[in-house]
């Protein structure tokens, strides 16, 4: 299904309600940051711009 | 139904969202709708969340017409009609409890839409409208299928548009109105965040929906909604977890009650006092002239103090429209009314010596109040003084407003206080003497008669109030 919305939901705005879903909303966005941790550890031997 | 290809009319204030359109073609209220609006509709419409939701009245009455077009645009494949608003507001022109009952409503349609796999693209205070005190859900374009793991889209624009004005009244006591009529989008989280510092830092919803959530916003500035709606899907963000921060909104938004003082609506009612036999004649003229001639659609009821005259008037009308300028006393009539169940009664906060102007896009994004006025019946009780002696607003311009707020042949019901009067006295008593030599009765009349024909004159017992029925062009 392609994407319909017209409304810029705003990034911060959208991970936010992840952190003030309570425990498990919390969850995932600790999950979501250690991936971004991850991801920027992974990439960074072949980075050397 | 036919839809005669004159005539259609674009809404000013329906063009964010491409996808779908709202147009007047006539009386009839017609949305476009392009083709994969189009199937969401279908899937909507057979949704039983959806169908009760109408039932119920809370969101406007929808249904497909033929053909499915709107004259002259080929770009819809499938045109919706909707049941007609009596009167459009803008969410700066409600009151606390107006703004958050609205609010409520909002959340109670995403939380039943949630479950049945459907979610609303923005989360606008401009999705709601009024059928008297009972609000009701417009955008029905709104309703997409939800995608799982994604957070609420419209959640930035629920916080600016409704939660951040009702924290600035429930924990401040700030009136919001002129924050939300100087910013069509809302109001930013950054330009109130320098207002909850100190302990209101911890007040409710504040670290959360406020401080946190524009943090946020500048921290992930660069990030786009893209990615993130991807990270947060691999992430596990769940419906469940969408639908249980929509829950702890509704709980926020319960908990942000703040009904008006009492001593403030009865010291309003002291000092508005007449005596009771003028009370009775002016009673008596109203009904007289709201019962005469044909049944009024609209009523305007302009400075409407506790609401006396507009409950009077929706006896003889379809919807009657009281503006005041105390958001408190608005409030509190507003809370009389719903707890009544009344559907033809819409309290609106406006300075009248300020109406609200064309907002928004090109200004004509949300119409001005003289644009939406075209009533049948103008009722300007006890107003015009406070207009021409305490505001300063030359007699002929108030007779000229008045007639302007008008549809053709329609009666405006006025009251002229006499210089004499106490409460004119007290009001002239603050500017400097011989101000208003123009502030007479031969001279409103004279002005009244240029406009208008006066159909009936009655002078209040205590001589010092005149009251006019005028039919305007008459």
């Amino acid at each position: 299904m392609s994407h319909l919305a017209y409304l810029d939901a705003g990034s911060g705005s959208l991970i936010v309600q992840a952190v003030v879903g309570g425990v498990a909303g919390a969850a995932v966005a600790a999950k979501l940051y250690w991936r971004r941790l991850v991801d920027r550890f992974r990439r960074q031997p072949t980075d050397h711009r | 139904m036919a839809i005669s290809p004159a005539g259609v009319r674009p809404e000013p204030g329906s063009f964010r969202d491409p996808a779908n359109r709202v147009f007047h073609v006539g009386d009839d209220v017609l949305r476009g709708l392009d083709a994969q609006a189009a199937e969401h509709w279908r899937a909507l419409a057979g949704t039983e969340f959806f169908t009760s939701l109408l039932a119920a009245g809370k969101v406007c009455g929808t249904e497909s017409v033929e053909p499915a077009r709107v004259p002259g645009d080929t770009r819809w494949a499938t045109v919706l009609r909707h049941e007609r608003i009596p009167f459009v507001s803008h969410p700066y022109e409600w009151s606390f409890g107006m703004l958050r009952d609205a609010a409520l409503l909002h959340l109670e349609i995403l939380r039943a839409a949630l479950p049945a796999g459907f979610t609303t693209k923005d989360g606008s205070a401009y999705n709601l409208q009024w059928r008297g005190s009972e609000p009701v859900f417009i955008d029905v374009g709104s309703f997409e299928p939800v995608r799982d793991g994604e957070p609420w889209a419209g959640y930035r624009q629920f916080c600016q548009t409704m939660l951040y004005p009702l924290l600035l009244t429930a924990h401040l006591g700030v009136d919001f109105q002129p924050w939300l009529r100087a910013r069509v989008d809302g109001i930013e989280a950054d330009a109130v965040r320098p207002l909850f510092r100190g302990f209101r830092r911890l007040l409710p919803g504040v670290p959360a929906h406020l401080h946190l959530h524009a943090a946020m916003q500048n921290r992930h500035a660069e990030a786009t909604t893209t990615d993130v709606r991807a990270q947060l899907r691999a992430a596990g963000y769940s419906r469940e977890l969408a639908l249980a921060t929509v829950r702890g909104i509704e709980k926020l938004v319960r908990r942000l009650d703040r009904p008006p003082a009492a001593s403030h609506w009865a010291d309003y009612q002291r000092t508005c006092g007449y005596s009771e036999q003028d009370r009775a004649g002016k009673e008596q003229f109203v009904t007289v002239a709201l019962a005469d001639g044909h049944r009024p659609r609209l009523v305007l009821d302009l400075g409407a103090n506790d609401g006396r005259y507009a409950r009077l008037a929706a006896r003889y009308a379809d919807q009657v429209v009281a503006v005041e300028q105390d958001p408190a006393v608005v409030d509190t009539l507003y809370r009389a009314l719903r707890a009544e169940g009344e559907r033809r009664i819409l309290p609106l906060v406006m300075d009248l010596a300020d109406p609200s102007p064309g907002g928004g896009w090109r200004g004509v994004e949300r119409a001005s109040f003289a644009d939406r006025a075209g009533a049948d019946v103008v009722l300007a009780l006890a107003v015009v003084h406070h207009l021409a002696i305490g505001r300063n607003v030359p007699l002929p311009e108030v007779v000229a407003w008045l007639a302007d707020l008008c549809a053709p042949g329609a009666r405006i019901v006025v009251e002229f206080v006499h210089p004499e009067d106490p409460m004119a006295r007290r009001l002239l008593a603050n500017k400097p003497e011989g101000l208003f030599p123009d502030y007479r009765r031969a001279e409103f009349e004279r002005l009244l008669a240029q406009r208008c024909h006066i159909a009936r004159r009655e002078e209040l017992p205590s001589g010092t109030r005149t009251l006019y029925t005028a039919v305007v062009g008459g």
